[in-house]
């Protein structure tokens, strides 16, 4: 046993001693794809600055989570940490926990990235956040289904109900959803809330200003009842995953499936290319149009030991080159203003993002961790007892009273 | 007549049992594309894709994660058997003031839910300096086990009739001499029992290997195998060949030390 | 058993000396965070007496998790235990191939919860799962096993049993193996009397068995965490949730430390008063024995 310690003590002084400068990445990237491409940009990185000596750890998203609180306080944490935009960069940035990295942009966070991120990657005045891609949601149908039954895509509420009811009538579950993690029926909510009531009642929503027994609240389960009611939604949906229940999507069961962009990344070849997308429709016309796109990207933990190297690779990182191979080499959309759409499909959202009025991260993004876990748990719930509304909007605002006290 | 019956009942028992076992090999040889396109996850596969095996070794590095699930499993293990083996002889022979508070010591070690002791023991980690590293896993695991160990073992050893005690401590025998060459022998199916059971347990662990390790190099099967849960997509073919790949090392072990509870070695000799 | 008074301290000194390191320092942690408001990540945490207690038994999701505990506790001492004996003593006997058998018994003691759990959510799902797709051919209708708050606890229970029962037939192998041999047999038999015999004879012999398995399966249903959490996260909304679940999300997902502290600390109160129960029973009995 001893020589073991001595052997690693020896190792460790050694690396310490050959002078190279280490850079710790921590991400969640663990997908396959995007491992590859993130790995690929690292070895990029690696060749531009030939003096780091630069290791990336990877973990599953939900092990990501967790251990993402052990080390940021820890006396000697990763340098750099992929992580998310909006309330849950904040939660940490408030409480001193991350480094302040607004100087890697040289001409200022709105030289290469878009003013609509700007909020989402701060705090108070300063940036802590490093936007890489981003994504939007819409509701994706199969465009086989709608041509056999004649259905063209809805734009108005009373259109989409109308679709609701030829697909039903014609045996096929109209909208897919699993709930199993909650988050998909709090991406419901959000697009409800955002057409009924607009995005800065959304906005004070998540940050505990608004009562959950408001009437804005009610009007939103109001419309989303519609749907409950006539057994629009999947049925025992809280006992399917996302994936899960994007199954029925891709066997032709189901018809449509609110969702981010993702889906299209775990859709069957065949299946692929029958596969399109609409803007959640217009319920209050003098609403404007408001969207979900959550960003993802980077971070740096305040007790981080090579900032400087940290700080080289969120530059690099936030380069219109390295955003540039990022989004083309997966699909996805860059944050960097600079970079064109990868693909047709891709443009097609961007542009239904550029033609709206304003970017919401998402409920659970946004809002107080503990406040959305309650919140989406009763959204849940409504989805199975739409009878119990009012207990459980009471409840929910008990919380929200507890919580933002 | 009763030997048929027996047989009938036993493998229409086993059957059902090992009907998730036959799904999850079945999932194994699946595509991706069935998986998802046919929901009967208990019908044999259409194609049988055997790269989802190979995947999962190649991708899922699981070559080097089998060898540090070795390294940590097998001292863990015997570290473990042995020094609750030490402390359980002294619960169970030796009369003495607190013995039953030491007991309970142990037996309460085992009663918090793991979980809550991921940042404490984290932290500890660090402090000793055996954060991300073999042998920080190998002695939080020696450790951990010590109290269902010694629970395990204590009773098991208070079963010997404390005659042979007495008879050796009259022949001028020493304690650790009594321990050795009469005790320990006369408790190998318990240990083995014990051992099979840690062996599965410490090599399936996946909690305590994700907070005491970071770096890629010290990761052990289990951390390999969730990494192939994607952020969004879940490769289950290829997880599910990843933990039947696993799953063969603690049954081989099972194999191995399976004759100790099959075979003719008892304690009945001495109860004679 | 006589002897100098240091002895036995001398073989306990490595293994309690690890053990106060690496598990009872850490639980005392945990039991003083359980008095803070500690969010998990924050360098500084105040100390609220017991204002989580106070909370913790006005939470109406604590309170379903901790009744979800005790229909656990009920399944498995209850129904895995005796099945775990049952299936040892139907193992041990001699026939061709018990061995195969015995090892593919053990099988689920192989997998790791998350396999386990993956496996059960395809077996549970309710549209053309395994054990719904079973019970359509005798025109039962599909069950929503893990949908219905009613009775997804149940659908957990028996997911987990899968494995426990396995556990237990383990230990119980292990204890059968200072049973002789003819008084097994001699129990299994039908007739008059075998049911006495096993139960006045042949059991007592599996005590030590019988106590781990009992005290395991005590720890382990109050303890429940993986199926739980893999298989509905407590879902949905709470109705199947356990202790355990509860106090990581809370701890975990909504950045409670402190209030998931006193969650864990309710747990093991509850897990140690079962214990200590059951202890003083079994060491009140050896004692008579001696």
């Amino acid at each position: 046993m001893r020589k073991i310690i001595l052997a690693m003590l020896l190792v460790s002084m050694a690396l310490v001693a050959m002078g190279a400068q280490k850079l710790v990445i921590n991400s969640y990237m663990s997908d396959p794809e995007p491992k590859r491409v993130f790995d690929e940009l690292v070895g990029q990185f690696r060749e531009l600055y030939p003096d780091y000596d630069v290791t990336v750890n990877t973990f599953s998203h939900e092990d990501f989570k967790v251990l993402l609180r052990t080390w940021l306080t820890a006396s000697n944490p990763p340098d750099v940490v992929t992580w998310f935009a909006g309330e849950r960069m904040r939660y940490f940035a408030s409480r001193d926990l991350l480094e302040p990295i607004g100087d890697i942009f040289e001409n200022g966070f709105e030289a290469d990235f878009p003013k609509a991120f700007a909020s989402a990657s701060s705090y108070g005045d300063k940036i802590y956040f490093v936007p890489q891609s981003w994504y939007w949601w819409g509701v994706y149908y199969r465009k086989s289904t709608f041509e056999k039954l004649g259905i063209s895509v809805p734009v108005t509420w009373k259109q989409f109900l109308d679709v609701c009811e030829t697909l039903k009538s014609n045996g096929i579950i109209p909208i897919t959803i699993g709930t199993k993690y909650l988050w998909t029926a709090a991406g419901v909510f959000d697009y409800f809330n955002m057409r009924v009531n607009g995005i800065e009642y959304a906005l004070k929503l998540t940050n505990g200003e608004i009562p959950y027994t408001d009437e804005g609240m009610k009007n939103v389960f109001a419309y989303w009842r519609q749907l409950v009611d006539k057994k629009y939604f999947l049925d025992n949906a809280t006992s399917y995953t996302w994936q899960e229940a994007a199954n029925f999507l891709f066997t032709g069961e189901a018809a449509m499936y609110l969702m981010g962009q993702f889906i299209k990344d775990v859709a069957p070849e065949s299946v692929k290319e029958d596969l399109d997308f609409f803007r959640f429709p217009v319920i209050d016309g003098n609403i404007g149009l408001y969207e979900d796109t959550p960003i993802d990207g980077f971070m740096m933990p305040a007790n981080a030991r090579n900032k400087e190297a940290g700080k080289t690779f969120l530059k690099f990182i936030a380069s219109t080159e390295a955003q540039a191979y990022f989004a083309s080499e997966l699909g996805r959309l860059a944050a960097n203003k600079h970079v064109p759409a990868p693909d047709a499909h891709a443009q097609k959202g961007l542009d239904m993002i550029l033609a709206s009025d304003g970017v919401m991260q998402f409920y659970d993004r946004d809002t107080d961790p503990e406040m959305a876990n309650a919140g989406m748990n009763g959204f849940v719930e409504f989805m199975t007892f739409p009878n119990r509304i009012e207990t459980i909007l009471r409840n929910l605002e008990a919380e929200r009273n507890r919580i933002y006290k | 007549m009763k030997k048929i019956l027996f047989y009938l009942f036993a493998t229409l028992l086993v059957v059902v049992w090992l009907m998730p076992f036959v799904i999850s090999a079945f999932t194994s040889l699946k595509s991706m594309d069935e998986l998802m396109l046919e929901r009967k996850w208990w019908s044999p596969p259409k194609e049988i894709r055997l790269e989802n095996y190979s995947t999962a070794w190649n991708n899922a590095n699981m070559g080097r994660y089998f060898l540090n699930t070795f390294i940590i499993t097998i001292p863990s293990v015997l570290g473990t058997l042995f020094l609750s083996s030490l402390g359980a002889f002294a619960l169970a022979w030796y009369d003495f003031k607190f013995s039953k508070v030491v007991l309970m010591v142990f037996v309460g070690g085992m009663l918090i839910p793991f979980q809550m002791l991921l940042i404490p023991v984290y932290r500890l980690s660090i402090s000793m300096g055996v954060y991300d590293s073999y042998l920080g896993v190998i002695l939080f695991h020696v450790a951990f086990q010590l109290g269902f160990c010694t629970f395990f073992l204590r009773n098991f050893m208070k079963t010997i009739p404390a005659s042979i005690f007495d008879a050796a401590m009259i022949d001028g025998a020493g304690h650790f001499m009594i321990y050795r060459r009469i005790v320990l022998p006369l408790v190998i199916p318990a240990m083995a029992a014990l051992g099979i059971l840690e062996f599965t347990w410490i090599w399936n662990d996946y909690l305590w290997a994700l907070i005491l390790i970071q770096s890629d190099r010290f990761k052990p099967v289990t951390l390999g195998l969730v990494n192939l849960q994607g952020q969004w997509i879940t490769s289950w073919n290829v997880m599910a060949s990843g933990s039947i790949i696993a799953a063969v090392v603690p049954l081989v072990v099972f194999l191995l030390f399976q004759r100790y509870f099959i075979e003719g070695l008892t304690v009945g000799s001495v109860k004679g | 058993m006589k002897g100098k008074k240091w002895v036995p301290w001398a073989f306990l000194a490595l293994p309690l000396t690890m053990y106060s390191i690496w598990v009872i320092y850490p639980v005392g942690r945990t039991l003083f965070l359980s008095f803070t408001n500690w969010d998990g990540v924050s360098r500084t945490m105040r100390f609220v007496g017991l204002e989580n207690f106070k909370e913790l038994f006005n939470d109406p999701y604590f309170i379903t998790s901790l009744v979800n505990n005790f229909k656990w506790l009920i399944g498995f001492a209850l129904i895995c235990v005796p099945a775990g004996l049952g299936v040892a003593l139907l193992l041990d006997q001699k026939f061709r191939g018990n061995k195969v058998y015995k090892t593919l018994i053990y099988l689920p003691m192989t997998l790791s919860f998350v396999v386990i759990g993956q496996i059960w959510s395809w077996i549970l799902e309710p549209r053309s799962g395994a054990l719904n797709s079973f019970l359509a051919l005798f025109g039962i209708k599909g069950i929503s096993w893990l949908s219905d708050p009613s009775i997804v606890t149940y659908s957990l229970i028996m997911a987990a049993s899968w494995r426990q029962i396995s556990y237990a037939m383990v230990l119980y192998l292990a204890g059968l193996k200072g049973v002789p041999q003819e008084l097994v047999e001699a129990a299994t038999v039908d007739g008059a009397g075998s049911w006495k015999r096993f139960w006045n004879v042949v059991l007592p012999m599996l005590r030590p068995a019988t106590v781990v398995a009992v005290t395991v399966s005590i720890i382990d249903s109050l303890r429940a965490f993986d199926i739980v959490y893999v298989l509905t996260r407590g879902g949905p909304f709470y109705s199947s949730s356990v202790m355990a679940n509860y106090m990581y999300i809370k701890a975990f997902n909504n950045y409670r430390m402190g209030y998931g502290s006193s969650i864990a600390t309710i747990q093991f109160l509850i897990t140690l008063g079962f214990i200590v129960f059951y202890m003083r029973n079994v060491l009140k009995r050896e004692a008579e024995r001696e």
